[in-house]
């Protein structure tokens, strides 16, 4: 970089550091020495005195409003909704185990009574084993796309 | 000693060990912040309390999880903001049913004045909508600051991020929503 564009870098850095000490000095979060630095610089300085301005602005309009609140009597209820949920949760979770093992002793009778049955014709159980097979790659196909679809979410700036 | 007077890291001892009277002491002291954070992020009241709801019942199941040595609230406000950017997320999915913030007045004026309290709903009406116009980690930085007052101090420890950062996120987002607002005027 030529001597020139060095200078006016560094009269950038410098002015874009007095611009963040704003927000410090708005929100009384700086150091005497900062605050008093700071102050030096705002004399002689007509675009942080006028952004200072808007600042203080922005403070007066959001400090004049408050959150909406909900209803007393749903506060009321709060916790014995948030029981019911948790509740549910745990029914849930048993659901889940249920249909698991439910799953897994299906599949187990469907291959020893089905597939490793001598008296089921054999082209029914090819017919029957492609279909199956045919489920479960579709399956994994289903999820391989939700997970390449999930890392390539343009919305994905929305995590910290 | 009471559960009133338990701090949050013995509550979430007792809630590990099955105790439910814990789990509605500290659903009692946050539900009402877990509100207000959520709405501030979401800026929908009934997205804002299932998400307040959802985030107890986290805490609920990962109480095992949570380590009796490091403060209860920034670890709880993190389970809150994952919840948050789930359901922007699945917002802007489906774009059609976004929410019209007209219809959704999460902030509302102050002001007690009849004459001056017109010209101070129009303001809060330009300010919902400049706010859900940031960027999230802006909007989460202004809620913050704005509408909890929190400390740089309590905003960096929540955030997880160094002092100096929150100043410099703070001016950035102050600057953008000035901006927005300034084009609404």
């Amino acid at each position: 970089m030529r001597d020139g564009n060095w200078q006016k870098f560094w009269v950038n850095m410098s002015e874009e550091k007095y611009r963040i000490l704003l927000s410090g000095y708005i929100d009384n979060e700086l150091s005497p020495d900062e605050k008093q630095d700071f102050e030096v610089h705002l004399e002689g300085c007509a675009e942080c005195r006028k952004e200072l301005e808007s600042f203080r602005k922005l403070k007066e309009v959001t400090g004049a409003m408050k959150y909406a609140d909900i209803p007393e009597q749903v506060w009321e209820g709060y916790w014995s909704s948030l029981y019911k949920r948790m509740e549910r949760g745990v029914s849930w979770i048993f659901i889940s185990i249920a249909a698991i093992i439910l799953l897994c002793f299906g599949s187990y009778h469907i291959f020893i009574d089905f597939f490793l049955n001598s008296e089921v014709p054999l082209l029914l159980k090819i017919g029957i084993g492609c279909g199956i097979f045919g489920l479960i790659v579709l399956l994994v196909s289903i999820l391989r796309e939700r997970l390449f679809a999930k890392k390539r979410d343009r919305y994905d700036e929305v995590s910290r | 000693m009471t559960k009133e007077n338990c701090d949050d890291a013995k509550l979430m001892v007792q809630i590990r060990k099955g105790d439910q009277s814990a789990m509605r002491e500290l659903v009692e002291r946050y539900k009402i912040k877990a509100y207000h954070l959520a709405l501030g992020m979401v800026g929908n009241k009934d997205e804002a309390f299932d998400i307040s709801q959802e985030a107890f019942i986290r805490v609920h199941k990962s109480a095992g999880k949570f380590n009796a040595d490091q403060r209860f609230f920034p670890w709880f406000y993190s389970i809150i903001s994952n919840l948050c950017k789930d359901c922007l997320k699945r917002r802007a999915k489906w774009e059609s049913k976004q929410i019209d913030i007209d219809d959704n007045d999460f902030l509302l004026v102050t002001e007690t004045n009849p004459e001056k309290i017109i010209l101070k709903k129009e303001a809060a009406r330009n300010l919902r909508k400049a706010i859900m116009l940031l960027d999230l980690s802006s909007r989460e930085i202004i809620m913050l600051k704005h509408f909890r007052d929190l400390s740089y101090d309590e905003i960096a420890d929540m955030l997880k991020i160094p002092k100096g950062t929150v100043m410099s996120r703070l001016y950035y987002a102050r600057r953008k929503l000035a901006e927005i607002l300034g084009e609404y005027e």
